[in-house]
């Protein structure tokens, strides 16, 4: 009895809340309804309008999608094109093919002779003091570019028939294939020799100049291989140029070490191979069975 | 008058108006715009309580119901279903209001500072509104509809999409709720 009443009290009271009012405003609201709807997308019933269908897709994807598909399509026909080995190449061929093959074969013998003519596209001749980076990007300008380019496309091309390759005839691109393969091979074969040196350097006795003199002539050597290998597409390689860099950055000191420096100097050689953790860097980049080579 | 035409529809009388609707008859649209705008104007200023807003849920719930019509399956009547985009409609918009109202309440509460309000004693009203308004928005809802606008059990079920069962005791927890917040005013009622 008492329920019923308290609901009969609370619906009475409850009519006091947000009550609406007593005139609905139909014409007010049904002019906004229809000029809502006038602006708005056209709605085909019982199927989807074509301002919906624009609207949920947008033209401009489709031809953002067939932009980027004609960019990737051309992409690939180009690279296809200027990787073929039959494609003859209007341009001169690019200034690394050569020099790979030179400092490859330099690399594995660093103290033999060099063929005439490759002091030029090498760089620093051994024993010579070698030149800072600025001094070697301010050198080469496009004339020595260019020059260089000739020089490659005039060297002759190496015997390539015991490994059954096919020659790469003057003026046309070798595969990119092979050349980053060549300077991969360059790069172990320099990275291994690196090693060796740091070795040595690390186990010289305090006392003897000479070993000194020797190891400074070596780093020499090495830092100039290390800042062409910086200019070569093996730089390229956001694992590698660092690693690169931190070994140029110790083969200066090294070489900037006089046989009469003294123990703190060379302390800060030592300190700035361990902080670099260089040693285990270039043992990780060398791969199994090339350390020592 | 606008309630007398719509309790006298019948499911026929809709199918038939929707049919004309989905055809593109103007005249259908505006007949069964007139046919529910009532109702549906009353629940929106019950839930907003604010004319502006009441306005715009009604507004917006035609415009979905025309834009959506093509995809009514006839599976409740078109009374629910209207219902039920109302009940959307304004569920959402007092969500984004009172997220809106959250973030400028800061402001209105800096003005009050250091000034000396006395409070008035609460009236019926006053307290039946902030007792409402306290009720978790099922119960809320619920309540409003059946105690407030005579909604049935049936018809909250469809509009709400809650078994009727669910809607009894929603109905049934709410008036609970609403007799301790109201005791002060109907001490004999309180148990």
């Amino acid at each position: 009895m008492s329920d019923e009443k308290f609901e009969q009290f609370l619906k009475s009271a409850a009519q006091s809340y947000n009550a609406p009012p007593v005139r609905v405003p139909r014409e007010e609201m049904w002019d906004a309804i229809k000029a809502e709807r006038s602006a708005g997308p056209r709605v085909v019933y019982g199927g989807v309008s074509h301002v919906q269908t624009e609207k949920r897709f947008g033209t401009k994807i489709w031809w953002a999608a067939a932009a980027a598909l004609l960019l990737v399509a051309s992409g690939i026909g180009i690279g296809r094109w200027t990787a073929s080995p039959g494609t003859n190449v209007v341009t001169a061929p690019p200034a690394p093919a050569a020099p790979v093959q030179k400092l490859a074969s330099d690399s594995m013998r660093p103290d033999g002779p060099r063929p005439p003519g490759t002091e030029v596209a090498i760089g620093v001749p051994s024993g010579a003091e070698a030149p800072s980076r600025v001094e070697q990007g301010s050198r080469a300008t496009p004339v020595d570019r260019s020059r260089e380019q000739r020089m490659v496309a005039t060297t002759p091309a190496p015997d390539t028939r015991a490994s059954g390759e096919r020659p790469i005839p003057p003026g046309r691109t070798p595969p990119r294939g092979a050349t980053s393969s060549a300077y991969e091979m360059v790069q172990v074969n320099h990275l291994s020799e690196a090693e060796a040196m740091l070795t040595s350097f690390r186990t010289r006795l305090p006392s003897d100049q000479q070993q000194d003199a020797r190891l400074a002539a070596w780093a020499r050597d090495l830092l100039s291989k290390t800042r062409l290998l910086l200019d070569s597409p093996v730089a390229e390689d956001p694992q590698r140029r660092p690693l690169l860099q931190d070994l140029e950055l110790l083969l200066v000191q090294i070489v900037q070490l006089s046989p009469g420096s003294t123990p703190q100097d060379r302390e800060i050689v030592e300190r700035t191979l361990e902080q670099d953790n260089l040693m285990t860097k270039l043992r990780t980049a060398i791969p199994a069975g090339q350390q020592g080579s | 008058m606008e309630l007398a035409a719509y309790e006298s529809r019948s499911p026929v009388h809709d199918l038939e108006l929707i049919t004309r609707v989905v055809a593109g008859d103007a005249a259908a649209e505006r007949e069964m715009y007139d046919t529910y705008v009532d109702r549906i104007y009353r629940l929106a200023f019950r839930l907003a309580g604010d004319e502006d807003l009441a306005r715009d849920f009604t507004q917006a719930t035609f415009i979905r119901a025309f834009e959506k019509i093509g995809s009514f399956r006839g599976e409740s009547s078109l009374s629910t279903w209207l219902h039920s985009i109302g009940v959307s409609v304004a569920l959402n918009g007092l969500r984004k209001t009172k997220r809106l109202k959250n973030r400028e309440l800061p402001i209105e509460e800096g003005l009050t500072v250091g000034s000396t309000r006395i409070e008035a004693e609460p009236d019926l009203k006053e307290r039946m509104a902030k007792a409402i308004e306290s009720l978790s928005e099922k119960y809320r809802m619920v309540f409003l509809m059946h105690d407030v606008e005579g909604y049935t059990h049936e018809e909250i079920s469809g509009t709400l999409r809650i078994p009727v069962g669910t809607s009894k005791s929603h109905l049934f927890q709410a008036r609970s709720k609403l007799r301790v917040a109201l005791a002060d005013f109907a001490p004999e009622w309180v148990s």
